[in-house]
Formats: C-alpha cells, sequence, structure tokens
C-alpha cells in the first residue's frame, strides 16, 4: 500500500488559507472520488472540497476552527501500490458478453 | 557515438529473439506472472543497469514513480540524475531529448498521457525523426518515447486517445504497441536498445492485466522482434490487431470457436514499418481479414493494413478487408467510451459480414 497526501489547494484567487470547519469523513474511512471530504471557510466563502481520488483516509489535519495554509497536508490517503497517482480507473476484467451470433457456410475448397 | 550507446546492449535485447538455445518445456525458471507495470518496471531497471547512458524522465516520474508506476523506485536506485521530473512541458521533454541524444545518451522519456503529445509534435517531428537524416548520419536519435496510449480507464479528454497512424505517417519513426506483459517487457527493452526513435504506445487499459513473463527469451517460435506474431490460430479469418485491442479479438475468438469459426488473431506488434509479410502469410491462408482498432476510422492505420492485405491477398481474399474501429469523433468520456471503442459485438458484425460476403 502507498499514502497520498492531499494538500490544501488554492481555493480561490491568490488566497493563502482556509478554516477547519467540519470534517464529513474520518480515518479508516473508505472514501470515493468526488466524495465531500471538508468543508472550509476562506476569506471569500464557505465550500465543500471533493476528494480528488477514491482511497482509505489514514490522516486528517487540522479540528474545526484550526486554520490550515494552501499547499499544507489537508490529509493523507492509503491505496494499493498499483494505482497510486492513476487517473481514471482501473478497468474491471469481467466474463465477455455478446448478443451477435455468427453464422456462414464456408467452402473449405 | 551511436555504437558506444548501443555497446553492451544489444546483446540483450538481440538475444531474446534467439531462439537457438531450447529449453524443455514445463521447466522455465525463467518465467514469472506479472502485470505490464511490473514488466515494464523491469525493463526500464535492466535497460538502466545495462546502459549508463540511458535516462528516464517526464511528468512525475521521479519521485512519484510515474501516475501509472511504471517508473516506481527507478529513481531510488539508479539516482535522481538518470531518473527526474521535468516540468509540465512536453516541448521541453522532447526537446531535451534531442539534446541529450546528440550528446551521446540515450533518452527514455514519457509522455503522461497519448494526447499530451501534441505540445511536443513540433520536437517530435522536425527534430527528432529527422535529425539522423538531415546530418547524413552523424546525430542518431536514439530516443524511446513512451506513451500511454488509448482508452478503456473512464479519463478525462486527451486521456484515450490513438495517436498511432500519426507518428507511423512520420518517416524517421518506429512505432510499436505491446499487447501483454510478455511483449511489453520485450519489446520495450528492445526498443530501448534501437540507433533510431521509437514511439512506444502503452495500452494503459492493460497495465494490471497479469500474465507470465519469460525475460529469457521472447519468440518461442523464433519469430523476428520487429515482426507481428500469431497470438492464436486459426483457419476462416484472421483479426489483425494491436495494443489493447489484442486481447478483446482473444476473447472474440474463443465466442466465434462456439459458432464453428475459427479464428486466427494476428498482432501487429510493430506499427512502422509493418509486417506486410505476416499479415500476408496469415491471410494466404484463412482468405478473410478484420482489422480492429480503437482510433477514429478515416486514415486510421487499419487503411494500411486493408491495403498491404489488398495487395499480397487480391487473388485469394472471399470478402473485402473490413475495419472495426473508433469513430470520428473526439475521444469520449466517462461511459461512452464503451460505445467508442469496438466492442464484443461490434467485432462480431465485422467477422460476420465478411463471412457472409458474396462476390459479383
Amino acid at each position: 500500500m502507498a499514502e497520498i497526501s492531499f494538500p490544501l489547494p488554492d481555493l480561490g484567487e491568490g488566497l493563502i488559507e482556509a478554516t477547519v470547519l467540519e470534517w464529513l469523513v474520518s480515518p479508516g474511512e473508505q472514501v470515493e472520488r468526488n466524495q465531500p471530504l471538508v468543508e472550509v471557510e476562506t476569506t471569500k466563502s464557505a465550500v465543500e472540497l471533493p476528494s480528488p481520488q477514491a482511497g482509505k483516509v489514514v490522516r486528517i489535519y487540522g479540528g474545526p476552527g484550526d486554520k490550515i495554509n494552501v499547499g499544507e497536508p489537508l490529509i493523507v490517503f492509503e491505496v494499493p501500490d498499483n494505482t497510486a497517482g492513476i487517473v481514471g480507473t482501473v478497468p474491471k476484467e469481467e466474463a465477455p458478453k455478446r448478443r451477435v451470433r455468427l453464422s456462414a457456410v464456408l467452402d473449405e475448397d | 557515438m551511436s555504437n558506444s550507446i548501443l555497446e553492451g546492449t544489444n546483446a540483450a535485447g538481440e538475444s531474446t529473439a534467439d531462439d537457438t538455445v531450447a529449453t524443455p518445456a514445463g521447466s522455465e525458471p525463467a518465467t514469472t506472472v506479472m502485470s505490464m507495470q511490473q514488466a515494464l518496471n523491469r525493463a526500464l531497471d535492466e535497460v538502466l543497469a545495462d546502459n549508463p547512458k540511458a535516462v528516464i524522465f517526464g511528468e512525475d516520474c521521479g519521485r512519484l514513480g510515474g501516475v501509472f508506476r511504471i517508473t516506481d523506485g527507478l529513481q531510488a536506485k539508479h539516482g535522481a540524475q538518470r531518473v527526474f521530473d521535468t516540468p509540465l512541458a512536453e516541448s521541453g521533454i522532447l526537446g531535451m531529448s534531442v539534446g541529450l541524444a546528440m550528446a551521446g545518451f540515450h533518452p527514455i522519456p514519457e509522455v503522461q498521457f497519448d494526447g499530451f503529445a501534441y505540445p511536443a509534435i513540433n520536437q517530435i517531428v522536425c527534430q527528432i525523426a529527422r535529425m539522423n537524416y538531415r546530418s547524413r548520419g552523424t546525430l542518431p536519435m536514439p530516443v524511446t518515447l513512451r506513451v500511454p496510449s488509448f482508452g478503456g480507464i473512464r479519463a478525462p479528454e486527451h486521456h484515450g486517445e490513438s495517436l498511432e497512424a500519426l507518428f507511423a505517417h512520420v518517416p524517421g519513426l518506429k512505432v510499436v504497441s505491446p499487447s501483454n506483459p510478455h511483449e511489453a517487457y520485450h519489446l520495450l527493452k528492445y526498443a530501448a536498445t534501437r540507433p533510431d526513435p521509437v514511439i512506444f504506445m502503452e495500452p494503459k487499459s492493460r497495465y494490471w492485466q497479469k500474465g507470465e513473463v519469460d525475460t529469457a527469451r521472447h519468440d518461442a517460435g523464433g519469430g523476428s522482434p520487429t515482426g507481428a506474431k500469431v497470438m492464436r490460430e486459426g483457419r476462416h479469418l484472421t483479426l489483425v490487431a494491436w495494443g489493447a485491442m489484442v486481447a478483446r479479438c482473444l476473447q472474440v475468438a474463443e465466442l466465434a470457436a462456439e459458432d464453428g469459426i475459427d479464428i486466427e488473431v494476428l498482432d501487429l506488434r510493430w506499427l512502422k514499418p509493418i509486417d506486410a509479410e505476416a499479415l500476408a502469410a496469415s491471410v494466404r491462408r484463412t482468405r478473410r481479414a478484420v482489422v480492429v482498432h480503437e482510433a477514429p476510422l478515416t486514415s486510421g492505420l487499419g487503411a494500411e493494413v486493408a491495403q498491404l492485405i489488398t495487395q499480397s491477398c487480391f487473388d485469394t481474399l472471399r470478402a473485402p478487408v473490413e475495419r472495426v474501429t473508433g469513430f470520428d469523433v473526439p475521444y469520449p468520456s466517462g461511459d461512452l467510451e464503451d460505445e467508442y471503442i469496438p466492442n464484443i459485438d461490434r467485432i462480431l458484425f465485422g467477422i460476420q459480414r465478411v463471412l457472409e460476403y458474396k462476390r459479383g
């Protein structure tokens, strides 16, 4: 397993920090991509941050009221080694399905 | 200069195709099961160990080990001088490759995704592909450009494109795509020891599939590492494919067998130059052919394959060569890619059209 750290992104134009309002996930929880992780407040607005990826939450940084600087760690995920950092999703291997049947009279000359 | 780069590395690349050492069946100590990711990673590790002039670089290739883990652990093992991160600037990645190749290195750059190659087209087409020709052979370009390619992983725009026809059209470039872990290991080791630029198209939807890799020997049947490979023998029709479509065609062949149709699957492997002899040899026997690719239909490589087959097999063909391909639209995101990439039923339909073709 590999750990992937997600730092607090710049949530506006040149914002330098945000304040945690409420964590919507907790360590040990499995989250999906785009699932809301945390509500934070900046000098411009309060926003929910969607998860950049799927994975198990290992650590979260800051409780309600704590300030976090842009670029500092916000959350750490644990993911399988071979999917760490991937863009997109690993295709599922499924049994082949068909609707089309072949029919032919083959002359073997 | 080019000789010094290749010295000592050719042997590893060439020996894989050498079938003179007979190994008893069932006792293959060199065969291990690994994913295509692991096979590519191992090949790169060995290339770095064999050739001190080999260097790997690209976006996230160094510390992270690549978004697909292909270069995982290589920076720690071989050092940040030889495996390193670049800025997000593909024109710079390929421009730097030109300079490194001129200076006697063997650059193995990565363009993180197919669609990111477009900003580097000038460096690839106007510099890398031509420098050897332009300099009358004094400035060879031993550049092995790895491009995670094709679709199938539900990624956003620019992450699912098939550029083989674009690259194959450029004189001076070679283009190759592996279809399974074994091919990935050997073709990458072969490509990375060539004195010429090779575009190495990795089928990203197959990265996680595991398969047996015989690291000692590439083609047990004695085939050439520059040739196509029959992945399944059949009598009635040849499916021609490359990259991720080979696995799908093998599935189709199994299903067709249920209907009494015996399909041969030819993995083209090299998309430039194409192994015209292998195409001819296969279709002369089966007398029918369908070519399958993910790229759009119009001016896709399927047209080239169809012409090569027609040229060599015109008198024996029972039907025009059929093409089953992506559509003439930008590569679609999300679930729509299931409609875009040739699926089992579309390939079966293509086969049926060939089977029921009547002359005159």
